[in-house]
């Protein structure tokens, strides 16, 4: 794997060079400090620039083109990334070797054409394309409670931080939808080309030189931009006492959501041993959490954590029973506590390093966890692979248990299934 | 070993059958990292009733992966979990209707990692007391389903689309069923089930062929073949059990599910060849690129839709699900669809080209290689060496000889309303 970064002025250029696949990957990533009131505006963009262009006036046509061009692929997606909300357009089709000469160059000028030449006139988008989009908005928006274990964690977010972006929802604001109009989508359309930081990730077997020229051919943004503002957002002090809450749901499982900020940890902190504590805690089928609470206990069929190092929060989920619900939260309080004991092995920490060493391995098959490995080298300011396995390899069990002490549970959320059987 | 080369992929396959029945697929992808090993059993909620010298089998519903579950218990009482961790290596399992799969997948100890996932599958230790600590984790797996709205949807279409057949019922079964499960019942099942005749091991990615075939050789040389029991056929009529039914589920955003009900037994296309064309008709209908998709949308009548062939015995089904802010509307615009099947051979040979590109895709990625392979197998009891061969080959003169013997009518509809 060869990488090359390159700064065009408008936009870093990030090409990786590998011969793992048949196919090329573009990313096209817009970011921006998030705002909450923006967020549903862009989820809007990003759904109306993938159903029509200047050219290819219905989805329907964009998609012949797309099934044309060998099965090229487009996608998008929104999300937050500590304080930035990060927009992205993934194009991905098969190396001309596998089709036909001028085949990438042509899906090139496609992906361009989608996302630098959309349907608008009169500084407008169309009336008839907003309104899909927004009405698929609206549906994704009502169906909120259908995922309940993501739902649960929005809702303890909320009583976690209102005001911390860690709580703004990714899908966005019925209350912000009916505002959006053609021409304030169009608006913020132009804010996003224009004030966005923009990042280009090339993943697949090319030749650089054929590679820039493309991306400079078909990828032109004009203005330059350095970025200010910080990823990581402010540091969320504990509660004295932790908040209980919750609200009912007409389901039969329960869904258990906890948030555990994270106090002064240095970066150093952040990358390695945290990562560890973390797998030893709640983030495998080798954890505590699933050993303890599930094998052990009986008490659910899922349990996991999660953490977020620009967030400062480690988030524990679980789907169990109501009745099961102060038996399970204890348990999980006790396992956190023995951990701060230092009650874990070097062999739960080699078995966590494993892991870790085995998911950094398998990155490089997989194009899009390419693409993520350097997202977060460029944004995160993480260090490059080979360094981060070597300090890995060295974090021990003292550094973990610092860690452990620099972690408190806050805010403890129930999504209540009280859905009678007998109904 | 017999090698076959998967065509126009740069790839090779190599098969072999042990004397006692077993089946070994092998794909090697020495370009990549990881490897993925899947030791599976034809063995799935599908089989309710069997028997063997005129005894009769008839355990509760769910055994299929609740054996799966209890599989992870040994006697030496290491978990297999944990034995697969010391090498940063994932495990886990996975039942369907017709059949449960073991697998591990990582990137290091591949030699060790095989011998030990084909030991443990091996050597079942079921007690009283760890079958029953098993019971509290699958109530809340099955509780965890039956609260996602798509999969209730799903079920209850199940449930009109067959009279009688199996895929009416969850493949964990219920509550109350795996409450019944004994240490017996899972021996019964096992015993009958799990033999080298009625089981396989695939095997993609990094490693040799030769090793790990040396391997599996050693480790299964006491397997013995044993006569597989007889499992009661299901008589599965014709017709489907229900045209329509209307339900309430804790939703916004109305639900659609239409099944179509096919008999094979007058087309005249291998099973292969059939699913290559039922799968090409129903995309030509409802895919991104169909009219429909494009109607709906201006309607603004559709959130998602998703879309899936199904194979039993003498029969494939479709499946069709969408979100919708009208149900009615939307069931009005699916069966125009269906009423007047309207085709045209110039999106046929453009959907070709795309599942052409889309093989080419999969041979890139060792899990998807896995997926296609693994279902392969279980359909067709053998990898398709040659599907890129049969894309190509496929004549749009054969897909409307197709619908002409295909009974459009021959629907169940479910509607899924909100419940206030």
């Amino acid at each position: 794997m060869d990488y090359i970064r390159k700064d065009l002025g408008s936009f870093n250029l990030h090409m990786i060079k590998t011969e793992k696949f048949k196919t090329i990957t573009v990313k096209v990533l817009f970011h921006t400090p998030i705002i909450k009131e923006e967020i549903t505006k862009r989820n809007v963009l990003a759904d109306i620039l993938l159903q029509s262009s200047k050219k290819y006036k219905t989805k329907r046509d964009l998609v012949i083109a797309a099934e044309d061009l060998y099965a090229a692929s487009i996608s998008n997606s929104n999300r937050r990334l500590g304080n930035y909300i990060l927009t992205s357009f993934n194009f991905q089709v098969l190396m001309d070797k596998y089709t036909e000469e001028g085949n990438l160059e042509k899906a090139f000028s496609f992906f361009s054409e989608i996302l630098l030449n959309p349907d608008i006139s009169d500084n407008k988008f169309k009336k008839e394309k907003l309104d899909i989009s927004k009405n698929n908005a609206l549906m994704i928006l009502n169906s909120i409670k259908e995922s309940s274990s993501s739902y649960s964690m929005i809702k303890m977010l909320e009583a976690y931080d209102s005001n911390s972006p860690v709580s703004y929802r990714s899908i966005g604001y019925l209350e912000d939808l009916d505002m959006i109009t053609e021409s304030s989508l169009y608006d913020a359309y132009q804010k996003m080309i224009n004030n966005d930081y923009v990042d280009i990730f090339v993943v697949g077997n090319f030749d650089n030189k054929e590679m820039l020229s493309l991306i400079k051919k078909y990828f032109k943004f004009k203005r330059i931009k350095k970025r200010k503002a910080s990823y990581s957002l402010k540091e969320h002090i504990p509660r004295k006492k932790r908040l209980f809450t919750g609200e009912e749901i007409n389901n039969t499982q329960s869904k258990l959501a906890i948030a555990c900020p994270m106090n002064k940890l240095t970066e150093y902190e952040k990358n390695y041993p945290l990562v560890l504590a973390n797998l030893i805690f709640g983030g495998g089928v080798e954890s505590k959490l699933f050993k303890n609470v599930r094998e052990e206990n009986s008490l659910c069929y899922t349990i996991r954590s999660s953490i977020n190092k620009l967030d400062n929060l480690l988030l524990i989920g679980a789907g169990i029973d109501r009745d099961n619900y102060a038996k399970t939260v204890n348990l999980i309080t006790r396992n956190l506590n023995d951990l701060k004991k230092g009650k874990f092995t070097d062999r739960d920490i080699e078995v966590a390093k494993e892991f870790y060493y085995t998911s950094i391995e398998e990155l490089e098959e997989d194009e899009y966890r390419i693409i993520n490995e350097f997202l977060n080298e460029e944004l995160l300011g993480l260090p490059p692979i080979v360094e981060r396995l070597k300090k890995m390899n060295k974090v021990t069990k003292k550094e973990i248990l610092k860690v452990y002490k620099k972690i408190t549970m806050d805010t403890v959320f129930l999504l209540e299934g009280v859905k009678n059987e007998e109904d | 070993m017999k090698k076959i080369n998967l065509d126009g992929l740069d790839r090779d396959c190599f098969i072999e059958t042990l004397e006692n029945g077993l089946d070994i697929f092998m794909i090697p992808m020495v370009d990549k990292k990881n490897y993925f090993i899947s030791y599976a059993t034809r063995f799935g909620s599908d089989i309710i009733e069997f028997s063997r010298d005129n005894k009769k089998f008839k355990p509760p519903l769910g055994i299929a992966h609740f054996l799966e579950h209890k599989m992870f218990e040994q006697e030496d009482g290491i978990d297999p979990f944990t034995y697969f961790s010391e090498s940063g290596t994932d495990s886990n399992a996975s039942t369907s209707f017709d059949s449960t799969q073991y697998i591990c997948f990582g990137t290091k100890n591949f030699k060790s990692n095989l011998k030990y996932l084909l030991n443990f599958v091996n050597d079942p230790y079921y007690t009283d007391e760890n079958v029953e600590k098993e019971k509290g984790i699958i109530a809340e797996e099955i509780n965890m389903y039956k609260d996602i709205p798509d999969f209730e949807l799903e079920m209850k279409l199940r449930e009109c689309i067959y009279h009688k057949h199996p895929r009416r019922i969850d493949i964990a079964g219920t509550v109350e069923e795996i409450n019944k499960i004994t240490k017996e019942d899972l021996y019964d099942c096992y015993n009958n089930f799990y033999v080298p005749n009625n089981m396989f091991i695939l095997i993609v990615g990094n490693f040799s062929k030769e090793e790990a075939l040396n391997i599996i050789k050693e480790e299964l040389k006491d397997k013995k073949k044993i006569d597989l029991p007889t499992v009661k056929a299901v008589e599965e009529k014709e017709s489907v059990n229900k045209k329509e039914l209307s339900i309430k589920g804790n939703i916004e955003v109305p639900k659609v599910a239409l099944g179509l009900k096919i008999p094979t037994k007058d087309l005249k296309l291998n099973d292969v060849e059939l699913d290559l064309y039922l799968n090409m008709l129903f995309t030509l209908l409802f895919g991104a690129s169909s009219l429909f998709r494009e109607r709906v949308r201006q309607q603004k009548l559709l959130l998602g839709l998703s879309t899936e062939v199904e194979s039993i015995e003498a029969y494939k089904v479709f499946y069709l699900m969408a979100s919708t802010p009208d149900a009615d509307k939307l069931i009005t615009e699916i069966k125009n669809v269906l009423d007047k099947v309207k085709l045209d051979s110039a999106s046929f040979e453009r959907i070709k080209k795309v599942w052409i590109a889309n093989e080419v895709r999969i041979y890139d990625n060792v899990e998807m290689v896995v997926n296609n392979s693994y279902d392969d197998i279980i359909k067709y009891g053998d990898i398709i060496p040659n599907r890129m061969e049969l894309i190509r080959k496929m004549k749009y003169k054969k897909l409307e000889d197709l619908v002409k013997n295909i009974d459009f009518k021959n629907t169940s509809i479910v509607k899924m309303n909100p419940n206030k």
